[in-house]
């Protein structure tokens, strides 16, 4: 077919580990994308050399979903969170278009390498096994196939390899190869797929459209012989997870952030008295201590943390208070609250239309859905819980929430008919030509605890201590 | 007008209704009369009820409605029944395992995704457990219950097919396959897929040999499972499994039961244990039953012997005759041209008669088209009902309730 009956294209393209090597990839493929590089703020791009080719960066997780609900005609990722979708969603109209031999990993069913359980000790006997995991469709697969009697599945946002053996039994998490798991302190008890970068394709977009000569593009490229994004990985250096030696009964078990907001929370740390050995970016560990013998800390994703407490694997966390809510409006007896305002982190989480929308109010909104206009009000977010009780509050009749891992600004307008996301100063926000039409709350970080830790006498006298610690330590300037 | 129901739900409509009800009446009435009690379980139940070894195969259970509840905080997921016998089993194992035998039986909902949306996702079973019994007489019952059962809803050309869990997975066993393998084939065959068994690699050559007769072979007598048994690749474990089937298919030979022996005739028979079987009416499977000695231990409780079976009630109201003809024989349409009080009171007082004597009054203030075989008109002045049967085309004017009351109930007659 001759080239101007091709079809415009909408192509999904990788933020974070996967960027650099995709990036060579679609400049061997000559899609002129230049301005997609490691240091870019452009998540928006037009192509350079192909008329009507279009380009957004996402999460790569976010990736197979965007695709396969027909916002993008094609995608790059990694196959794991292909393959996760899929487990979930047999149907999805998604599907793999080519390898390309990058950004290798296997999925495994891993144990800390000091357990003894065997695979027979897993399917038979009544224990009910926890599992960790970012791929829980994929360990919910693995653990009816090995006809596991009981177990539960913890999602996470990150971190699996820091549960076991502590807080879980079992994580499902990606790791390069067993070498690398070792390393991690776990061993493999199966594998459970491989992944590598992938181009992923809607089903409905090749029924449809004519992308023969973007498709050519990326198979030419395949096809060279020197392949750059193929060169060997150098390994990422993980954050060192060896066991600490077991806690006393009747420790404190308080879990700290890491990620963007470790460098916070050591600082309030370092304000409060509390000098920490492995908690720092060029030494961390996943057990870090303290000097206080009656306190045990493990360093996990601040997402996780509200559920980790409410289940009693921590007795206290440090995290912010957006995710202590979004925990609340999914569990709304949980035994987790706030038990001191720690000052630091300061962000409101706000509802967020483009400049275009003629609405500055959810109540306009709601007239615009009244309307017909915006039906059903799409609502891409990182807050599921927040924005589906907002949502109801509000009373907006039809809407559909759309879960995202981040760089959700990228979402309005085409793909997503609001936000409601957390902003520092604004700014990201207006470079993105959008605008807040409501405030929901005002988040710091803050301590939680587990009611029923604080019933146990010997453990309350250990965090009220800790408290008046973090209270004064916030109330310094 | 663009539907709001939710993709693979089904509105049940006063006709389907009425044909649910008639055949939900027939099981109700035949398991009373046998002896059986009605339970009613949760909708919801923890998955782990149905993840304990054995019960549901993965396939069904990648397929089932779960999720975290408000309290869900533990990781502990909860779901939409997916199954009517397992509940069923808890509740005897929580509730009634004192007693040494119990006859239960239960109408229920069950869940389970299914991708086009073009089936019901709900679906709804007439089940009946009997436990405690280990008797090949217990199984003998169930078959028999289900068969009269069957006979009672009116339907046609019903067959009966059996099948033995523990034959097959004995022989499954005999192939010496690892673990892994075991389970691979045994899902395969689980989800009906009987072709599995030629990719299997055993060096068990007579083992597949015989699996392959089993799956050609179809009998229709104790004698089928005599030869088969005679059979020289048959091992002493495989023997004493077909010794136990053929008990019972000789005590329905006794009785004059026909039925077929087919090995292929069972699907996701993974909680069973013993004979499995099937019934069918012109071809299409309405209900499906067996033994599942295993069960009761699996979910909690002591190992009791325990078979069943269950109606699937959705194929079968869709071939049953409604009995709407003849309630349409008995309904009267009543009607007012005029709405003053005293024709409307009228109205009512008539209606309130006619319901007392048996009929079904429905009010048509309106004037639309009932399907009603019979019409009554108010008339104010002077005072007095108009009858009509629409059925004969014809209408008469009385004076009182009774004279209407007697037409309509066969012991008047109607003019021209």
């Amino acid at each position: 077919m001759a080239n101007n009956a091709a079809s415009p294209a909408r192509l999904a393209l990788p933020k974070g580990k996967m960027l650099a090597r995709t990036a060579e990839f679609l400049k061997a493929a000559g899609l002129g994308f230049d301005a997609y590089n490691s240091g870019t703020r452009i998540y928006r791009m037009r192509s350079q050399a192909v008329p009507g080719l279009l380009a957004k960066m996402l999460n790569e997780r976010d990736i197979p979903v965007q695709v396969a609900v027909g916002n993008y005609d094609f995608g790059i990722c990694s196959s794991d969170w292909l393959q996760e979708l899929q487990a979930r969603y047999p149907a999805s109209r998604v599907f793999k278009v080519a390898d390309l031999g990058y950004d290798n990993a296997g999925i495994y069913l891993a144990c800390s390498a000091s357990s003894t359980i065997s695979a027979s000790d897993m399917a038979g006997g009544n224990a009910a096994w926890r599992i960790v995991t970012e791929y829980p469709a994929l360990a919910e697969a693995a653990a009816y196939r090995m006809r596991l009697k009981r177990f539960r599945i913890f999602p996470c946002w990150g971190s699996a390899e820091a549960y076991p053996p502590e807080n879980a039994d079992f994580s499902v998490l990606r790791a390069r190869d067993e070498e690398a798991l070792s390393s991690l302190n776990l061993k493999p008890v199966s594998r459970l797929c491989q992944s590598n970068a992938c181009i992923i394709a809607s089903k409905d977009s090749l029924q449809a459209g004519d992308f023969s000569g973007l498709l050519r593009r990326f198979a030419s490229a395949a096809n060279i012989k020197d392949k750059p994004w193929r060169k060997p990985e150098r390994p990422t250096a993980a954050i060192n997870n060896d066991l600490s030696p077991s806690a006393p009964q009747g420790n404190i078990w308080l879990a700290l952030a890491d990620g963007h907001q470790q460098v916070h929370t050591a600082a309030f740390l370092e304000k409060a008295g509390i000098t920490m050995l492995g908690y720092s970016k060029d030494a961390m560990r996943r057990r870090p201590s303290c000097g206080i013998d009656w306190l045990s800390i493990k360093v996990i994703r601040p997402q996780d943390m509200p559920q980790q407490v409410a289940n009693g694997n921590f007795d206290l966390a440090i995290t912010g208070r957006d995710w202590l809510l979004d925990h609340l409006c999914q569990f709304p007896s949980s035994p987790v609250t706030e038990l001191a305002d720690l000052g630091f982190g300061r962000v409101r989480v706000v509802a967020v239309v483009s400049e275009e929308v003629p609405a500055d109010s959810i109540a306009a909104i709601r007239e615009l859905i009244t309307s017909s206009r915006m039906v059903p009000l799409r609502i891409a977010t990182e807050y599921i819980n927040i924005a589906d009780k907002y949502l109801r509050d509000k009373h907006i009749a039809r809407y559909r929430v759309i879960p995202t891992w981040g760089a959700t600004e990228v979402y309005l307008p085409e793909d997503a008919d609001m936000l409601i996301e957390n902003t520092e100063t604004g700014q990201t926000l207006a470079r993105h030509r959008l605008k807040i039409i409501d405030t929901l709350f005002e988040s710091t970080a803050c301590l939680i605890g587990n009611k029923s830790s604080l019933a146990v006498k010997g453990k309350r006298v250990k965090i009220d201590k800790l408290v008046r610690i973090f209270r004064e330590a916030a109330a310094k300037k | 007008m663009e539907s709001q129901r939710c993709k693979g739900a089904r509105d049940l409509l006063p006709d389907d209704m009425e044909r649910f009800r008639q055949v939900e009446d027939a099981f109700r009435s035949s398991c009373l009369n046998w002896g059986y009690r009605e339970i009613r379980t949760p909708t919801l139940e923890y998955i782990h009820l149905f993840t304990a070894a054995g019960t549901l195969t993965p396939a069904m259970l990648g397929r089932v409605y779960s999720f975290l509840d408000w309290d869900g905080w533990g990781g502990e997921r909860v779901v939409l029944r997916p199954d009517g016998t397992i509940p069923a089993a808890r509740l005897y194992s929580e509730n009634l395992s004192g007693q040494k035998v119990a006859r239960l039986y239960y109408i229920t909902n069950v869940f389970a995704f299914e991708e086009t949306g073009a089936e019901n996702r709900e679906k709804w079973q007439c089940g009946v457990e009997l436990l405690g019994d280990c008797e090949r007489t217990s199984d003998t019952e169930v078959i028999m219950l289900a068969l009269e059962t069957a006979r009672a809803m009116g339907l046609p050309r019903v067959e009966l097919k059996l099948s033995h869990a523990g034959i097959l997975k004995a022989l499954i066993g005999e192939l010496k396959l690892d673990a892994d393998a075991r389970e691979a084939l045994l899902d395969e065959i689980l989800e009906g897929n009987w072709q599995a068994f030629t990719g299997v690699k055993s060096r068990n050559r007579a083992v597949l040999e015989a699996i392959s007769t089993l799956m050609k072979l179809k009998g229709k007598s104790s004698g089928f499972l005599a030869n088969l048994k005679a059979l020289p690749s048959i091992s002493k474990s495989v023997k004493k499994e077909i010794d136990a089937f053929a008990e019972v298919t000789a005590l329905l030979d006794t009785m004059g039961t026909g039925y077929a022996i087919d090995f292929t005739s069972i699907r996701g028979f993974e909680y069973y244990t013993g004979l499995c079987f099937k019934i069918t009416s012109g071809g299409a499977r309405i209900c499906s039953g067996g033994r599942y000695d295993n069960l009761i231990g699996l979910v909690g409780g002591r190992d009791i012997p325990a078979c069943g079976f269950a109606f699937y009630i959705d194929a079968i109201t869709a071939m049953v005759k409604p009995l709407s003809l003849q309630k349409a024989e008995k309904t009267v349409s009543v009607k007012s041209g005029q709405k003053s009080a005293a024709s409307v009171k009228s109205a009512f007082q008539l209606a309130a008669a006619l319901r007392a004597a048996g009929l079904i009054a429905e009010f048509d203030f309106s004037g639309g088209q009932l399907k009603a075989r019979w019409s009554v008109d108010i008339q104010a002045k002077p005072a007095g009902f108009i009858i009509k049967d629409t059925h004969k085309k014809t209408q008469k004017k009385v004076n009182s309730a009774s004279e209407v009351i007697d037409i309509i109930g066969g012991f008047g007659k109607l003019g021209k």
